[in-house]
C-alpha cells in the first residue's frame, strides 16, 4: 500500500540521506532496535513496581491471613478466607448482581456505542455539536451524576415514578428490588460510558482509509454491508480493547451502585444486598462494620479470578465473530 | 452512489439529536438545581427550568471557609495537567512498542499490563497510604500525581490504535532511510496517533479532575483539597445543601468543558487528517 | 535514558513527542525533587513550639475553645480537620489511619457506635486512666463514663463529649389535621408506653392527612431495643460476658414485637434513614413523628426548611427516656504529644468545654453540671416552638440507664435493623425476617 514515497511527501519531513554506513553508526543502530523498546515501556513498570505492584502483592499476601484492620496481629490462615467464601451465600449473591448488572448494562452500551460512532463518521452538519454532545455525560463527577439518577428513580419524588403514574402504571420502589435497582444502575452506567466507548471506536474509525468503502460501494455494497464487512474487521484491535475495558470496569462496578443507595450503610446495597456488587462486598468487609481485612482481600482475588476468565470468554467471542463475518 | 455511506440522513440526525438530549438532560437538570435552592429536589414533579439563586448560591460557595473551593479547583488543574501530559506522552511511546517494535517478552508483558488492570484498587488505599506517608509525600500533590503517571488502560488503548493505524510498511521505510527508534516515533507514528492521542488526553484529564478515592484518602489537610474533596465539603455534617453542592458541581465541571472544547478541535483536527491519508 | 532524550530535544524539532517529552521528564524530576525536600508537617522540639490536630466529623463546635486554649498554652497551635463532613466519610478514614499507624490526628473525635469497634483494639489508643483522667469520673453522667472504659475497665479509652438523649419530635400542623393535640405536654401524655403510641397512631391514620405517621421503623426499632435494654438486664444484642444473645435475649424480642406491631398498624413511611428521599420527606411533609435525639433538631431544621419554622415541636419519647448517638474524644497511640493532647481533650470535654461546644454549635452536654448550667436549662428553640430543647432532652438523658455494647455491636446492629427493613417493606414475613435476623446477625459476629 504505502511506499517509501510516502515519507518524503509527508509535510515537514526532511528529505533524510543515507549516510554511508559507519561502523559506531551501525552498532548504535542496532543497539537501538534492540534495546530501544525496553526503554520505552520502561517508565510504565518503574512506576507500576513502586504503585502498583505493591499494593497488589501486600492485599493478595493480607488475604492469606486473620487480618483485623484494628488489631495488632495478623495470624496466618492460608487459603481459608478463600474457602470460607465459597460457602458464604451472601457473597455468591454478589456475584449474581455483579454479573447481572454486568449484562444490563456493558452488552448494550458496545452495541450503541459502535452503532452511534458509526452515525458519527458521517458527513454532517454541527458534527463537532454532536461529537461532542455524546462525551458531556463523562464530564461531570459520578457522585453529582448519582445524585441526579436517584432523583430520577426516587420511589416518592422521582421524575420516572410521575412520569409512569401519568400512565397509570403504580409507583415502583428501584431501590427495593433486584431487576428496578439493577436497571436503574444499568441506566446510570450506560448514560455515562456510551459516548466514551462511541469515541474511542470514532477516532478508530477516522484510521480506515476511506478508498476501501469508496471501491466496496462501486462494487456495489450496501452500507450495511460495508460496516459489516469492512469497519468492523478492521476495527478489531479497538473492539477488543473497548471489550476488555468495559469488562473490567463493569465487574469492578463499585461507585455507582454506592451511590445509589443513598441511606445508612449504602455499601450494603440494600436491605436484602439487592445491588450490592462485589467490589462493595469486599469494601464492606475490609472496612467497617467488619473490620475483616483478609476477607476482603479475598474477594478482591476472586473478583480478579472472574474478570479474566469474563474477559478471556469475550475476547474469544469476538474473535470468532470477527472471523467468520 | 459514492458518497451512500458518508452522507448522514435524516433518521442519522433524529438519531444523534435522542443521544444528545439524553446526554445532555440530566446535567441541565443539575444547573436547573444549581441556580434554584434545595427545595427543588424534593418537588413532584421536579422543575425544569432554571430558578433566580445563583448569584445567591455562588456567593455561600465561595464564602465556605471550609470547603476551600477556589485551591480545589487550582489544585485539580495542576494536577490533572501534570497526570494528562505525562500519559499521553508514555502511553504513546510504550503503545508504539508494543505495537511496532520486535521484542523479547512483548506478548507477555502486554499481558501483565492487562492482568493488572483487573484487581480491585480500593483494598490497595492501605499499603499506598503507608507508602505515601513513608515517603513524606503525605496531604501534598506529589502523592495523587506520581503513581497516575502512567497507566495501564493508556498503554493498552494507544497499543491496540498503533497497531491499526500505522501501517509497517511506513516503519520499514524510514528505517531503510536510516531513521532511530525515537525519529520514527516522533515523525512518523506520533502524528498518526493524533486522533487517539487526543481522546486519550481528554478522557485521562477527565477521569483525574473528577477522581475521589484516592485523594480523599491521602490529602488530609482541609486547606490542600483537590476540587472533588472540595465539594465533599460543602456538605454540612447532618444535612447537605444541594443547590451548593450542585452549583460547586456546576462550577467544578466548567473547565472540564473548556478543555473539552481544546481538544475536542484536536480530535477533529486529527480525524481529519487521518481521514486524507492514503 | 535522560540523556537520549534530551539529545533528540535539543534539534529544536517541533514534533509533538519532543516538547511533550521534555515536559513529563520535567515535571517527575520536579515533583521528585519536591518530594525529597518536603518539610515535615509538625515537627517541633519538646520544647519548642507544637501544633495539636483534632479530627472531628460534623460540628463540634470547639472554635472559640482552641482559641481559649491557645491563649492560655502559648506554645501550642491547634487545627482542626474533618469539620462538617460526614460520619460515613469519617470513619474510613479514622479505620485508615489506625491501621496503617499513621495520619491520625492528636485528638481525635470517635461516634459512640464505632467506639465499640475501637475498644475491641484499645492497644491503639492512649489509656486516659494513665494521665490522671480517674478524677474526671464525676463530670460526666455514669453510663457515658462507663462507654468510654473498656470491658475490663482498665482502659479509659475515651472522654465523653455530647449525648444525644431521646424525645419524639412531631409535626403541629399534620397533627391538627387529624384532630389531635398539638401542644407538647398534651403530646406527651398520649403515648406514655409504645402501646399508646400505636393507637395514636392509627388514628391519625384513620385521618388520611396523606402523611404517615412516623418516618422508618428502623429508627423506632433502635430506640425501642435500646430503651427496653436499659430498663431491662442492661444488654441487647451481647451479654457482658460477650457472648451473642440476640435469640435469646427476651428484650430483642419484645423490642422486636412491639416494631412489628408498629409495621402491621402501616403507620410507616417506609424511608431509608438518610436517604435522599427521606431528607426530601422532610420538606414535603410526608410523616408526622420522628424518633429525636438533640442532634436530629438539627437535621430537621436544614431538611425541613426556613418554610417550617414553627410547625415542628418536640413532645417526650413514649417509655422512658433513651439516648442515640453522642461522641467521644481518644488520643491515638500513634500521637507524637500524647501528653499535650490529653490534655487538650481534657479540656474540650471539662463541663465549661461543653457549655461553651453547646453555646456555638448545639451539641448536648455529657456532664450533669452542665446539664445544670442555665444555659443549657434555659435553652429553647425558636424553629421548635420554643421547645425548652436543653431540659427536655437532659431530663431524659440523665435518667438513663447503661446499655452494654459488645465487640461487633455495630455489624449485628446493621443486620437485625436490615430485618426489620425487609418486613416494613414486604418483602419478608415477620416470622422469616426475625430468623434472618438472628441468622445474619450470627454470621456478623462470627466475621
Amino acid at each position: 500500500m504505502a511506499t517509501s514515497l510516502d515519507i518524503r511527501t509527508e509535510p515537514g519531513t526532511p528529505v533524510t540521506h543515507r549516510r554511508p554506513g559507519s561502523p559506531r553508526r551501525l552498532r548504535l543502530s542496532r543497539l537501538d532496535v534492540k534495546y530501544s523498546p525496553y526503554l520505552y515501556i520502561a517508565p510504565f513498570f518503574l512506576l507500576f513496581a513502586v504503585f502498583g505492584a505493591y499494593p497488589l502483592v501486600y492485599t493478595f499476601w493480607v488475604s492469606l491471613h486473620e487480618w483485623d484492620l484494628l488489631a495488632q496481629d495478623h495470624p496466618f490462615v492460608g487459603l481459608s478466607n478463600y474457602s470460607a467464601l465459597m460457602s458464604d451465600t451472601d457473597f455468591w449473591n454478589s456475584v449474581y448482581n455483579t454479573l447481572g448488572i454486568f449484562v444490563i448494562s456493558t452488552v448494550p452500551q458496545l452495541l450503541l456505542a459502535l452503532w452511534l460512532a458509526n452515525l458519527l463518521n458521517r458527513q454532517l452538519r454541527a458534527r463537532t455539536f454532536f461529537r461532542m454532545g455524546v462525551l458531556i455525560p463523562n464530564i461531570t463527577s459520578t457522585a453529582a451524576v448519582a445524585i441526579v439518577f436517584g432523583q430520577l428513580f426516587s420511589r416518592d419524588f422521582g421524575l420516572i415514578n410521575w412520569v409512569l403514574g401519568g400512565v397509570g402504571i403504580g409507583p415502583i420502589d428501584w431501590n427495593a428490588s433486584k431487576l428496578g435497582s439493577w436497571i436503574a444502575i444499568s441506566t446510570m452506567v450506560d448514560w455515562r460510558w456510551t459516548g466514551y466507548n462511541a469515541l474511542i471506536f470514532l477516532a478508530a474509525m477516522q484510521a480506515i482509509p476511506r478508498d476501501l468503502y469508496e471501491s466496496a460501494a462501486i462494487d456495489g455494497a450496501r452500507p450495511s454491508r460495508q460496516f459489516w464487512s469492512i469497519t468492523v474487521p478492521l476495527l478489531r484491535p479497538t473492539i477488543i480493547f473497548c471489550v476488555i475495558i468495559s469488562t473490567i470496569g463493569g465487574l469492578q462496578l463499585f461507585t455507582e451502585p454506592l451511590l445509589f443507595n443513598s441511606g445508612t450503610n449504602p455499601i450494603r446495597g440494600g436491605s436484602l444486598r439487592e445491588s450490592q456488587t462485589m467490589t462493595m462486598y469486599m469494601f464492606e468487609n475490609a472496612f467497617a462494620p467488619n473490620y475483616n481485612f483478609g476477607y476482603g482481600a479475598a474477594v478482591a482475588w476472586m473478583l480478579f479470578a472472574l474478570i479474566v476468565v469474563v474477559a478471556i470468554v469475550n475476547v474469544l467471542i469476538i474473535r470468532r465473530g470477527a472471523r467468520s463475518s | 452512489m459514492n458518497g451512500g455511506l458518508w452522507k448522514g440522513t435524516r433518521l442519522t440526525y433524529v438519531a444523534l439529536l435522542l443521544a444528545g438530549v439524553m446526554s445532555i438532560f440530566p446535567i441541565y437538570w443539575m444547573f436547573v438545581v444549581a441556580t434554584r435552592s434545595s427545595d427543588a429536589m424534593g418537588e413532584v414533579p421536579p422543575p425544569v427550568t432554571p430558578g433566580g439563586n445563583l448569584p445567591g448560591n455562588l456567593d455561600r460557595l465561595f464564602a465556605n471557609a471550609d470547603a476551600h473551593f477556589l485551591t480545589g479547583m487550582l489544585n485539580s488543574a495542576i494536577v490533572a495537567g501534570c497526570v494528562t501530559v505525562s500519559v499521553v506522552f508514555f502511553s504513546s511511546l510504550a503503545g508504539f512498542a508494543f505495537a511496532k517494535l520486535r521484542f523479547r517478552g512483548s506478548n507477555v508483558l502486554l499481558l501483565v499490563i492487562i492482568a493488572t488492570m483487573m484487581v480491585p484498587t480500593q483494598l490497595g488505599v492501605i499499603p499506598l497510604y503507608m507508602l505515601m506517608t513513608d515517603l513524606g509525600w503525605n496531604d501534598r500533590l506529589q502523592a495523587v500525581i506520581v503513581p497516575a503517571l502512567v497507566t495501564g488502560f493508556g498503554v493498552f488503548m494507544m497499543r491496540q490504535y498503533a497497531s491499526q493505524a500505522v501501517s509497517d510498511e511506513l516503519i520499514e521505510a524510514a528505517r531503510v532511510d536510516g531513521c532511530g527508534t525515537f525519529r520514527i516515533f516522533r515523525s512518523v507514528v506520533g502524528p498518526a496517533l493524533r486522533p487517539a492521542a487526543a481522546v486519550l488526553g481528554l478522557l485521562t484529564f477527565m477521569t483525574t479532575w473528577n477522581d475521589f478515592l484516592w485523594p480523599y484518602a491521602v490529602l488530609n489537610d482541609p486547606e490542600n483539597p483537590t476540587v472533588q474533596l472540595s465539594l465533599r465539603a460543602l456538605s454540612n455534617g447532618y444535612y447537605q445543601d444541594m443547590s451548593q453542592v450542585f452549583t460547586g458541581t456546576a462550577i467544578a465541571t466548567l473547565p472540564l468543558l473548556v478543555v473539552f472544547i481544546i481538544f475536542g478541535r484536536q480530535i477533529i483536527g486529527g480525524i481529519m487528517e487521518g481521514a486524507v491519508k492514503a | 535514558m535522560k540523556g537520549a532524550l534530551m539529545h533528540v530535544n535539543s534539534r529544536g524539532r517541533r514534533a509533538r513527542g519532543g516538547s511533550a517529552a521534555a515536559v513529563a521528564v520535567a515535571i517527575t524530576m520536579a515533583t521528585l525533587l519536591a518530594a525529597c525536600g518536603g518539610d515535615d508537617g509538625d515537627s517541633g522540639s519538646a520544647d519548642g513550639p507544637i501544633t495539636l490536630t483534632v479530627d472531628v466529623f460534623g460540628q463540634f463546635g470547639y472554635e472559640e475553645l482552641y482559641k481559649q486554649y491557645e491563649a492560655s498554652h502559648p506554645n501550642v497551635k491547634i487545627v482542626e480537620r474533618g469539620t462538617g463532613s460526614n460520619l460515613d466519610e469519617y470513619s474510613p478514614k479514622l479505620t485508615q489511619w489506625l491501621a496503617a499507624g499513621k495520619g491520625a490526628g492528636d485528638v481525635v473525635a470517635i461516634e459512640e457506635g464505632l467506639l465499640v469497634e475501637y475498644k475491641a483494639n484499645p492497644g491503639n489508643f492512649v489509656n486516659l486512666l494513665d494521665h490522671d483522667a480517674a478524677g474526671l469520673k464525676g463530670n460526666f453522667m455514669e453510663w457515658k463514663w462507663n462507654q468510654g472504659l473498656t470491658a475490663d475497665g482498665k482502659q479509659l479509652v475515651g472522654l465523653g463529649t455530647d449525648v444525644g438523649g431521646m424525645a419524639m419530635c412531631y409535626r403541629k400542623d399534620l397533627f391538627e389535621k387529624a384532630g389531635l393535640p398539638t401542644e407538647r405536654d398534651a403530646v406527651s401524655k398520649l403515648w406514655p408506653t409504645w402501646q399508646e403510641y400505636i393507637k395514636v397512631g392509627e388514628q391519625f391514620k384513620a385521618k388520611n392527612t396523606g402523611a404517615a405517621f412516623l418516618d422508618a421503623a428502623t429508627n423506632t426499632f433502635n430506640t425501642i431495643v435500646l430503651q427496653y435494654a436499659g430498663t431491662g438486664g442492661g444488654f441487647h444484642y451481647y451479654d457482658t460476658s460477650n457472648t451473642l444473645v440476640v435469640d435469646s435475649n427476651p428484650v430483642v424480642k419484645q423490642a422486636w414485637d412491639t416494631t412489628m406491631d408498629i409495621i402491621d398498624s402501616g403507620l410507616s413511611g417506609k424511608y431509608q434513614a438518610w436517604s435522599d428521599d427521606w431528607v426530601a420527606a422532610f420538606k414535603q411533609a410526608k410523616f408526622a413523628t420522628i424518633a429525636c435525639p438533640a442532634w436530629m433538631t438539627g437535621v430537621i431544621e436544614g431538611n425541613a426548611g426556613a418554610g417550617a419554622t414553627g410547625k415542628w415541636d418536640i413532645a417526650t419519647v413514649p417509655g422512658n427516656g433513651g439516648n442515640w448517638g453522642g461522641s467521644f474524644l481518644a488520643v491515638p497511640k500513634q500521637s507524637k504529644h500524647q501528653a499535650e493532647a490529653v490534655e487538650l481533650a481534657k479540656f474540650l470535654t471539662s463541663p465549661q468545654g461543653q457549655i461553651g461546644a453547646f453555646k456555638a454549635k448545639g451539641p448536648l452536654p455529657s456532664s450533669p453540671q452542665a446539664l445544670d448550667d442555665p444555659a443549657i436549662t434555659g435553652a429553647t428553640s425558636a424553629y421548635f416552638s420554643g421547645a425548652p430543647t436543653g431540659q427536655i432532652f437532659g431530663t431524659g438523658a440523665k435518667s438513663l440507664k447503661p446499655v452494654y455494647m459488645g465487640p461487633k455491636n455495630q455489624a449485628v446492629r446493621t443486620e437485625v435493623e436490615n430485618a426489620v427493613r425487609t418486613v416494613e417493606l414486604g418483602q419478608r414475613s415477620p416470622t422469616d425476617g426475625w430468623a434472618d435476623a438472628v441468622n445474619n446477625a450470627k454470621k456478623a459476629a462470627d466475621k
